[in-house]
């Protein structure tokens, strides 16, 4: 091709279509979620009918906190090729930080009560001494450990939702991808990552109360009059909003120009890198950002279990997500959200004993003891057969239109 | 100890002439000799026992070291009506069955009203024993002598001197005599009179690691945390506490106060207890109560009150300086003699630098067991991951089925020793099975899907682990060794090593050798290195890729039950057994190098090593350890990011 061809007919204009019209499926979501979230309200105990108790409310507020993990996870998974079996390990830091203000406070709060009763008023100094005996008297010790200084302040802590889980990605991140490791090494690495996270929390001196966990988290300081009715409908609307604005972020993320590099890059990585793209960058803007949505989506999640132990960062949590991402469909953001609801949904209620027990006559099928071996196989038999996952089966509908 | 030297020699007298006296006539001459000095032995007292003694020897009788060992534990009895002395067995209806102490025959049972137990007291017995030790001490079975030994190590005490330097003269056994001398040493340390002595004794301590030798000198130099205005004369001292540097200032004071020589200093929470006795309308020595909310504040108060003269003075920093520093703050030693202490202290010294060095050989053995298990539970993966690119994340429970077919065909055959001979096979066998099987219905279908296939291999681990629950619960499963592996090898005082450990290393090197073997010397070998090199060449030079394939996926497998078998042996069995294993394995295998045997070895030896240097550092946490370990091994992933025997040229593939 030469050069001199007279450029006197305009470059057609890139099709300047809305990103809402590039991506129906944004729209869709958006409006099943917030359907969902009124329907939920309406039928809560907390502000309407009653007819979903408290606790289907938190199982679900929970559930869509893990939706927005796994849509996380879709974007560094489905879209960039890292198999990364470590996101929960951010998951649940986000938990540890936002657990630590809601015990911190909620213990401070007891305590200046009881203390103020006496007939001298207690000095700030008793007053964190008494909180540290009652937190860490479970582990044989009295003493505020360092990382809980400013554990009293929510701001802080917030903060520290968003910026422990993004700084062990950024510094992990970039050591591993820098080395260029890649494939099932990484995946191992972040395993490795995982484990040794959940064995450090797993010890009684490393100050988070080692495998008791930090518990009581459903009652948040400054609202222990309200009933868990109104405060799980609250966490409710919180958890839908946040997995609203998170699929809109991923959704806008990968349908540019940022999209076509990651999906790229899971394609083929050295032709990328020969294009000139700094790979690397790419690489490690979507681990950390993906690590700071996994911490934001733990924060949210925490309040609404109660209680967090170091049992739910062990790396099976994370291939878990794997799972769920994979069940529901890589490389699309409703996938990985219908692969979570589905598969957790499924698994509370079969293991939660809601189903019912299947009399063979010569053999019972208790669901508590089979629900792990249908889960396995089926895994393996979506992997063989289903590659594209229940969210797959969209592509059947959508074809179907002219 | 010179009143007891009549009794040691007279029972060391008796013990040597005893083979040579020819027995008395008489058909009770034990009965015989005791109804002579009746009145001694029913009622005895640490003057008459001596008499006792006297007439036992004179009339030689077989079974008087029974009768004594029975006098002084409380088992003899004197029948009321004739004053005749009996063992006695209980009996039903608060009887008791008489035993004849010459014959051991019954005599009939009694009342016990009808007999009197004889009970010697405490400084009676303490004679009767060590009449008893200086005997056994020259027993003619050497057996005896050393048990008689090892009774004197256990509880040791002065009195023994002096029978054992006499035994040491008469020994004749040069083992048996060393020991005596050892023995003799570690008495002397502590109990000798003569300063010489005891230095000479501290002395052959020296480098001794034995903890008996170790307890003696720490013994020796116990000390004791004390105080004066001066340090007294003839004081021991072990060093000097300066009060703020050595010893805190408020600790230095409230031992003073202890004492009664200060006034004691008000705490916090006296003060907050002060103040909330005063509390007077509301305030506190004219300070609002709800002002008090610091510690100044506070203490104003107090100092109020203190004004007031209601409590006791506070105590400042300075009057605490002054008060310590009227005293001196020392360390003494409960030993006097300060030549003894500094003889102990440089033996325990000298000893220490031998105590570390074999700790460091105890450590490597811990090591090199703690490698050979994570090397018997990676090579399996090693041949899988390495050889066909393919991630098995249900390795870890092909362990687990080795090891529960081993807890199966211990349940059958109750001989441990048959039972670990069948199950070795049979184990290698079912995994060996169980993996082709999945090789044939899953991972072939995902050759080229690597992380799939991680994934599916994932699914099956979950839903192998639930069936293994639902199959055998989740209490966990022993697997016992047999007798002949249950005991350990012990060097000395400081190492010592589990056979089952020394097995299982034994183990892994056969493997590594089998291994070697077959992958160096057979077809079945050279077929595999083509098909790892270049499947097409390979396939097109008439190998079968996909038969190979089944065949290494089969021995990773069979390998992973032959290590679930042996890590049974010192692990439980239970269903998450594999998962522990799993990522540890392959941290193995990806740190050794993938793609070969040696890497996979290099592997195991790092990561076992270094496991046991962090835990050696910290052996209170082997949590910490591993969280450390797997942080060196990012970080050594970092670095060289093939492993340690990285393949080079086209094996090395991408």
């Amino acid at each position: 091709m030469s050069l001199d061809i007279p450029r006197n007919t305009a470059a057609p204009a890139p099709s300047r279509r809305s990103f809402l019209h590039e991506n129906p499926s944004v729209l869709w979501f958006m409006g099943l979620l917030g359907v969902f979230t009124v329907a939920v309200t309406v039928l809560s105990e907390g502000f309407g009918l009653g007819l979903i108790s408290t606790n289907l409310v938190k199982v679900l507020g929970m559930t869509l906190c893990l939706c927005l993990i796994a849509i996380a996870m879709d974007v560094v998974w489905g879209y960039c090729g890292i198999l990364s079996l470590g996101h929960f390990a951010f998951f649940g830091l986000g938990g540890y930080a936002i657990g630590m203000w809601l015990m911190y406070a909620r213990t401070e709060i007891v305590i200046r009560d009881s203390l103020g009763r006496g007939t001298i008023p207690p000095t700030e100094l008793e007053v964190s001494e008494a909180v540290a005996a009652q937190i860490f008297g479970v582990v044989g010790s009295s003493e505020l450990p360092l990382i809980w200084t400013f554990a009293g302040s929510l701001p802080f802590q917030l903060a520290m939702v968003v910026l422990v889980p993004g700084v062990l990605a950024l510094v992990f991140g970039w050591l591993a991808f820098r080395s260029r490791v890649t494939g099932v090494y990484l995946s191992i690495l972040t395993q490795a990552m995982t484990l040794a996270l959940s064995l450090y929390l797993f010890q009684n001196d490393t100050g988070l109360r080692g495998n008791n966990g930090l518990s009581g988290l459903q009652n948040i300081p400054g609202f222990l009059h309200v009933p868990q009715s109104v405060l799980s409908v609250w966490f409710f609307w919180a958890s839908a909003f946040m997995l609203g604005a998170g699929y809109l972020l991923f959704a806008w993320v990968v349908s540019g120009k940022f999209g076509s590099v990651i999906r790229a890059i899971r394609d083929n990585e050295a032709r990328v890198r020969f294009l000139g793209y700094n790979v690397e960058g790419y690489k490690l803007f979507v681990f950390t950002v993906t690590a700071v949505i996994s911490g934001i989506a733990g924060a949210l999640y925490y309040p609404q279990a109660g209680i967090i132990n170091p049992a739910e960062i062990a790396p099976i949590a994370s291939i878990y997500l794997a799972v769920w991402v994979a069940i529901g469909g890589r490389g699309r953001l409703y996938g990985a959200v219908i692969g979570a609801a589905f598969v957790s949904l499924l698994s509370s209620w079969l293991t939660g004993g809601g189903a019912p027990n299947i009399d063979l006559g010569f053999y019972r099928i208790v669901w508590t003891d089979w629900w792990l071996v249908l889960l396995g196989l089926g895994f393996v038999a979506v992997t063989l057969f289903f590659p594209k996952g229940i969210g797959g089966l969209f592509d059947y509908l959508v074809r179907k239109k002219p | 100890m010179l009143r007891l030297f009549p009794l040691v020699a007279l029972t060391l007298a008796l013990a040597i002439t005893l083979p040579l006296r020819a027995q008395t006539d008489s058909l009770t001459p034990l009965q015989d000799a005791l109804q002579s000095v009746q009145e001694h032995v029913a009622s005895p007292s640490r003057a008459t026992v001596p008499a006792v003694l006297r007439a036992l020897l004179d009339a030689d009788a077989p079974g008087t070291v029974d009768f004594l060992r029975a006098w002084g534990d409380r088992e003899v009895y004197e029948r009321a009506e004739d004053g005749l002395f009996f063992y006695a067995l209980e009996a039903p209806d608060r009887m008791l069955a008489l035993i004849d102490i010459d014959s051991g025959a019954e005599a009939g049972a009694v009342s016990t009203r009808a007999v009197n137990q004889i009970r010697p007291n405490a400084g009676v017995r303490r004679e009767i024993g060590a009449a008893l030790v200086s005997f056994e001490l020259m027993h003619p079975e050497a057996s005896r002598r050393l048990a008689a030994l090892d009774n004197i190590a256990r509880s040791p005490d002065a009195e023994q001197i002096e029978a054992l330097t006499l035994a040491r003269d008469a020994e004749d056994d040069s083992r048996i005599a060393a020991r005596m001398d050892r023995l003799l040493d570690l008495l002397n340390a502590r109990f000798a009179t003569d300063t010489d002595v005891r230095v000479d004794a501290i002395d052959g301590l020296r480098g001794d690691i034995s903890t008996e030798a170790r307890r003696v000198l720490n013994q020796i130099l116990q000390t004791r945390a004390e105080f004066a205005p001066e340090i007294p004369e003839g004081t021991n001292v072990a060093r000097i506490r300066a009060p703020g540097s050595d010893i805190e200032l408020i600790a230095a004071y409230a031992t003073l106060a202890e004492a009664g020589l200060v006034p004691a200093r008000p705490g916090r929470n006296a003060i907050r207890d002060a103040l909330r006795r005063n509390v007077v309308d509301g305030a506190v020595g004219g300070i609002p109560v709800h002002q008090l909310t610091s510690d100044e504040m506070r203490r104003a108060a107090y100092a109020a009150l203190e004004a007031q003269g209601s409590v006791a003075p506070l105590v400042t920093e300075d009057d605490m300086r002054a008060a310590v520093r009227e005293v001196v703050f020392f360390d003494a030693y409960l030993e006097p003699d300060p030549a003894v202490t500094d003889a102990a202290r440089d033996a325990l010294d000298s000893t220490r630098t031998r105590i570390s060095l074999w700790q460091f050989v105890s450590i490597s053995l811990d090591a090199l067991s703690l490698a050979s298990i994570f090397f018997l539970a990676a090579i399996g993966l090693a041949i899988t991951f390495g050889v066909m690119r393919v991630i098995n994340m249900a390795h870890g429970e092909f362990i687990m089925m080795g090891a529960y077919t081993g807890y199966v065909v211990q349940t059958v055959i109750p001989n441990y020793t048959t039972s670990l001979i069948v199950a070795l096979p049979l184990a290698f066998a079912v995994t060996f099975a169980a993996g082709v099987a999945m090789e044939r219905l899953v991972i072939r279908h995902l050759y080229t899907r690597p992380l799939e296939t991680l994934l599916a291999t994932f699914g099956i681990s979950i839903a192998l682990q639930q069936l293994a629950k639902n199959i055998f619960g989740t209490q966990a499963r022993p697997l016992t060794a047999p007798d002949w592996l249950a005991g350990a090898i012990q060097v000395n005082d400081v190492v010592s090593v589990a056979s089952i450990r020394v097995a299982i290393f034994v183990m892994a090197i056969g493997f590594l050798a089998m291994l070697l073997y077959i992958l160096n010397r057979t077809r079945l070998g050279l077929e595999v290195r083509a098909v790892t090199q270049n499947p097409g060449m390979a396939a097109s030079m008439g190998i079968n890729p996909d038969r190979i394939n089944m065949l290494t996926f089969g021995l990773g497998s069979g390998i992973a039950g032959v290590a679930g078998v042996s890590i049974g042996l010192v692990a439980q069995v239970t269903s998450e057994m594999g998962a522990n294993y799993i990522v540890q394995s392959f941290m193995t295998v990806v740190v050794g190098g993938v793609g070969s045997v040696f890497g996979t070895l290099a592997g195991a030896t790092l990561i076992g090593f270094l496991q046991k240097g962090i835990e050696w550092f910290n052996p209170a946490n082997t949590l910490a350890a591993q969280t450390f370990m797997v942080l060196f091994i990012i970080l050594f992933i970092q670095f060289r990011p093939k492993g340690i025997v990285a393949l080079k040229g086209r094996a090395a593939g991408d």
